[in-house]
């Protein structure tokens, strides 16, 4: 079998971070094809041929860049509730700490804020990254009150790969670490 | 890790990043109309990122061509099988710096001798546009012959070739 190299396997209280495998798909494609995509390139319009293209290039990613995103899996089901971790496509301005919640049942318990504190300790100690930004549509509620949870100040001075997107700036390696 | 394949001059290997601009520049091309493209280097990108992505979802996938001497991307090969495909094919393109010497056949047949022999496959097809005439023409050097048209929801109209079988090629 071939595997992805050098991918860390991440913890926090409820969950275990991990690169996506093959068998992940039945648990993102639904979240591609739905509107609660909309802000990330999905979409009720699209099909099952752009979700698995999705799942190509979130693995993919972590072979061109040595890093990507994680799959957040709950520890007591087993089941991926989200992606979620460093995202540097062509055409970024600045390396990027994403995220998406793929079930709409794990919604509102906290576990992408458990996740990204913990992926944003390891962009900064591990990647040394001295700086993150999460880049979000100025439509998508939701995020934005998550990167203020995560402390993320609005950034008006930077510019996102979009037109609508806000950047929102991480707190500093040692702001982080206090 | 992605395995690699020796020819008589050409290596077939994992995409790198040092093979992007190429990619990008062959993406970017009129070269790529028949395979969804003339597209921007951002989707050129996500598509690199998806070739190489497909390995460990699959266990297989499509590999840089490298010209052995000089390790230059001359286009890619292998075995390319996303979601809404009949079924595995072996896939090629050919970036401009590669046209011309023979170089997708020599490594589409590497490429089918793996699926064969590493692999143990015993069938394999090819996916081509109905007005890829170099494309159809490489596939009837492979030995295909045309099986049946399918419709794909993005790239419309693709014709199935079928490979040789394993037993048929290794007579």
């Amino acid at each position: 079998m071939i595997s992805l190299t050098g991918c860390p396997v991440l913890e926090t209280e409820r969950l275990t971070l991990r690169a996506p495998e093959a068998a992940d798909f039945p648990h993102l494609a639904p979240f591609v094809m739905s509107d609660r995509a909309r802000f990330v390139g999905g979409g009720a319009d699209k099909d099952i041929t752009h979700a698995w293209r999705v799942h190509a290039i979130l693995t993919g990613h972590w072979a061109l860049r040595g890093a990507g995103v994680f799959v957040c899996v709950r520890k007591d089901t087993g089941a991926p509730v989200g992606s979620m971790g460093p995202w540097y496509p062509e055409g970024w301005p600045e390396k990027e700490l994403s995220w998406t919640v793929w079930d709409e049942a794990a919604e509102g318990q906290g576990f992408a804020t458990e996740a990204m504190r913990r992926i944003r300790r390891y962009a900064y100690d591990d990647l040394g990254w001295t700086t993150a930004v999460s880049y979000i549509d100025a439509a998508n509620a939701r995020s934005i009150a998550l990167a203020e949870r995560l402390g993320c100040v609005l950034d008006g001075t930077a510019h996102g790969p979009h037109p609508d997107d806000l950047v929102y700036r991480h707190p500093s390696p040692s702001e982080v670490a206090q | 890790m992605i395995p690699t394949l020796h020819t008589k001059r050409l290596t077939l290997r994992a995409p790198a990043l040092r093979d992007f601009d190429a990619y990008a520049t062959f993406r970017a091309s009129d070269r790529a109309s028949f395979v969804g493209g003339p597209n921007s280097r951002s989707e050129a990108w996500h598509q690199f990122c998806a070739l190489l992505g497909q390995w460990p979802l699959r266990g297989y996938g499509r590999w840089i061509i490298a010209d052995t001497e000089t390790d230059a991307a001359l286009g890619t090969t292998g075995l390319f099988h996303p979601e809404g495909w009949p079924e595995c094919e072996i896939a090629w393109s050919l970036f401009a710096e590669g046209e011309g010497r023979g170089i997708a056949f020599e490594a589409a047949t590497a490429a089918r001798a793996y699926a064969y022999e590493t692999l143990g496959w015993s069938s394999v097809i090819s996916c081509v546009a109905p007005d890829n005439a170099r494309s159809i023409a490489l596939a009837q050097r492979l030995g295909c012959q045309f099986e049946a048209p399918f419709e794909h929801t993005e790239y419309g109209r693709l014709d199935i070739w079928r490979h040789p079988s394993a037993e048929e090629v290794t007579q």
